[in-house]
């Protein structure tokens, strides 16, 4: 489903990603992990498409198309889907309002007809009980005003609705409670499926405890500097970070 | 330099107006308006808004007889349609009774005596005093049915056209009321017109008041709304500043009571060759007492705007608590913004903030939007949109709220086509 081969990146003239391959199948689930600055974020944003981030070799495809050629929007409607490790607030737009935009955007895509407002409603309420979310907050600003947990439940909720083909989910488990944490990781899982994928971005190996990897990668400035199973996750933790630098530069 | 309004011509176009009564304050009002010349961009607070093409208008239009165009009666049963209201028509400076059922109501009238109405204190209330016909008032004693809606909608399809506006609210002690001022114009001819309500607030009474400017291109209006706050006193004010070529608006606050409190918020969209003017003073006199403003706007193309929040905390207002806010969204890097807050406080024990922001659309918030599958002009939009909406939705009169966030988006829509952004 997802192709990246030998990619480059850089932003504001500074490379961050220094050769990354990786190839992500559907029905899988595959965690990247890694100590700070190692890249996590870049590759999540320039799967989503930030202009921010220069590619300067390097390819990534989406079920065989190139993905670097498309717009953020494109991607979107395509089926690609970031969870943000922090969610933007936006005053004055509500919540219904943004998900009913995008859930439009996405079926005006595939040439299917508005989504009816009562059916709409009905699967957002599903959605937000399911996540343990009040229905206010449908009504609410785009996470204006939302604790660190409830803005990483909103952007599980996009996610629910907008049932991506692949989702990357960027350190979604920091700053989370416990309950929070169940949740999110419930969404996750709900979305696991033969023809989804999806790719954790996480520092930590807490979330893998609740949604089971079948892929763990590490990175290490730019590069995967190893891969493995769920396993590979249990030794990171035990053994830090310096372990694999340490291991990549033997 | 600022063209002169002679004297002679103005006594004349006020002879032939109804009302001999008012013969008398209209003389005060060129009196006035001859004594303090009408304000050139030298004095402080019209630095930034020049209204030497109004007075040239006004003189041509004096010179050529005053004609006074037919009333744009489509342009007022749409206007009247959209909210159901007790509604006073003013067109062109005359009161149009027909369209009118307020006048229905105990307390509404026309007024008949100068003592009726306060003496002109500037030029522009001199010019209004002048030249005015119909000076309505309202003295609201018990609760109306309806919101009292005002329709200022001047028209200038056959020729350039001025016009005077004057009413004088007052609220007994303990009542309300609800008031919506429109202000529309039509025609391709040059309008200028020059409106002037006060409303007095008495003890423990209360005002909402919604004012929506949606002049022709082309259109100029300067407009003053003095409020007077007795003890305990509340009112709430909205403010859209929409259309006009040039439009400037001042609002004076004067809590002269204790417990009183003051809600002015506003928003204005200018593009291309609009300049919009909001001047705002609040007299705090007694303490304690609040008053919170927010104004925001949004501009593209070469579009001008002014704001000015002028909070004055007298000596012995103690427990006054003000607040001012502006901001401003520039679509386009050719709009210009002067922002100004002042503080003045002579008394010891008070509570006061302001700020100012200009700035562009968040670039995060448009990324995480188009993440989310919204095509990049689309998300402009609803962020532009959004904008605003944070302050019509504190727009007093509900039902006016969705009148007031159709008519920002339609402004909004005109401006980005005009700029093609």
């Amino acid at each position: 489903m997802l192709d990246i081969k030998d990619l480059h990146a850089t932003i504001g003239g500074n490379e961050i990603l220094r050769g990354l391959s990786l190839a992500v199948g559907a029905g899988e689930v595959h965690a990247i992990m890694g100590p700070n600055g190692s890249g996590k974020s870049t590759l999540a944003q320039v799967i989503a498409g930030h202009e921010d981030y220069e590619v300067t070799a390097g390819s990534v495809q989406f079920e065989g198309h190139d993905l670097l050629e498309l717009a953020p929007e494109e991607r979107a409607r395509e089926g690609i889907f970031l969870g943000f490790q922090y969610p933007v607030e936006i005053p004055g737009v509500n919540n219904a309002y943004l998900l009913k935009a995008a859930v439009n955007a996405k079926r005006q895509h595939e040439g299917k007809d508005e989504i009816d407002a009562f059916e709409f409603l009905k699967l957002a309420r599903e959605k937000m009980a399911a996540l343990g979310m009040d229905p206010k907050f449908l009504n609410r600003g785009v996470n204006e005003g939302f604790s660190g947990g409830e803005k990483k439940r909103n952007e599980i909720l996009q996610m629910a609705m907008l049932e991506p083909k692949l989702a990357v989910l960027d350190e979604t488990d920091s700053g989370l409670d416990i309950d929070a944490l169940k949740a999110v990781a419930e969404g996750v899982n709900a979305l696991r499926s033969p023809d989804r994928a999806i790719v954790l971005v996480t520092h930590y190996q807490r979330l893998l405890d609740y949604v089971e990897p079948d892929h763990v990668h590490v990175l290490s400035e730019g590069r995967i500097v190893r891969s493995g199973d769920k396993s590979l996750a249990l030794e990171l933790e035990e053994k830090g970070y310096e372990w694999v630098r340490e291991a990549a530069n033997a | 330099m600022m063209p002169e309004l002679p004297v002679d011509r103005l006594a004349a176009v006020a002879a032939a107006l109804p009302h001999e009564s008012l013969a008398g304050f209209r003389e005060a009002g060129r009196t006035a308006l001859a004594r303090h010349g009408l304000p050139t961009t030298r004095v402080e607070d019209w630095k930034y808004t020049d209204l030497a093409d109004a007075a040239e208008l006004s003189r041509a239009w004096l010179a050529a007889g005053a004609p006074v165009d037919a009333p744009d009666a489509e342009r007022i049963r749409e206007a009247q349609g959209r909210f159901d209201a007790h509604w006073l028509v003013i067109a062109n400076g005359a009161l149009l009774e027909d369209y009118s059922d307020a006048l229905s109501l105990p307390g509404v009238g026309v007024v008949a005596a100068a003592d009726e109405l306060s003496a002109p204190r500037d030029a522009l209330g001199g010019l209004n005093a002048a030249l005015v016909r119909d000076p309505i008032r309202v003295r609201v004693t018990e609760p109306l049915a309806k919101p009292l809606a005002l329709l200022v909608a001047d028209s200038a399809a056959t020729s350039a056209g001025t016009a005077q506006v004057r009413v004088a609210l007052a609220v007994d002690s303990g009542a309300s009321v609800q008031v919506f001022e429109q202000q529309v114009s039509s025609g391709d001819h040059g309008h200028y017109s020059n409106v002037l309500v006060e409303l007095d607030l008495a003890a423990n009474s209360g005002c909402d008041y919604v004012r929506l400017q949606q002049r022709a291109t082309g259109h100029s209006q300067t407009a003053r709304l003095n409020v007077r706050l007795d003890r305990d006193a509340r009112f709430h004010y909205f403010g859209a500043d929409l259309g006009g070529q040039l439009s400037r608006h001042d609002l004076a606050i004067n809590i002269a009571g204790r417990g009183a409190s003051a809600t002015l918020n506003g928003v204005y969209v200018a593009g291309p060759g609009q300049h919009v003017d909001n001047h705002t003073r609040t007299d705090h006199r007694f303490g304690p007492a609040s008053s919170r403003q927010e104004y925001r706007g949004i501009l593209a193309g070469r579009a001008r705007a002014v704001w000015n929040g002028k909070a004055i905390v007298h000596a012995g207002a103690d427990g006054t608590d003000a607040e001012q806010a502006n901001h401003n969204l520039l679509l386009t890097e050719q709009a210009e913004v002067d922002a100004k807050p002042e503080l003045e406080i002579y008394a010891d024990d008070v509570k006061c903030a302001h700020g100012t922001t200009v700035g562009h659309l968040d670039e995060r918030a448009l990324y995480y939007l188009r993440t989310r599958g919204i095509g990049r002009q689309r998300a402009r939009r609803i962020l532009t949109r959004a904008f605003a909406a944070t302050v019509v939705d504190t727009a007093p009169i509900e039902a006016l709220r969705e009148v007031i966030g159709e008519a920002v988006e339609a402004r909004l829509r005109d401006i980005t086509a005009e700029i093609g952004a």
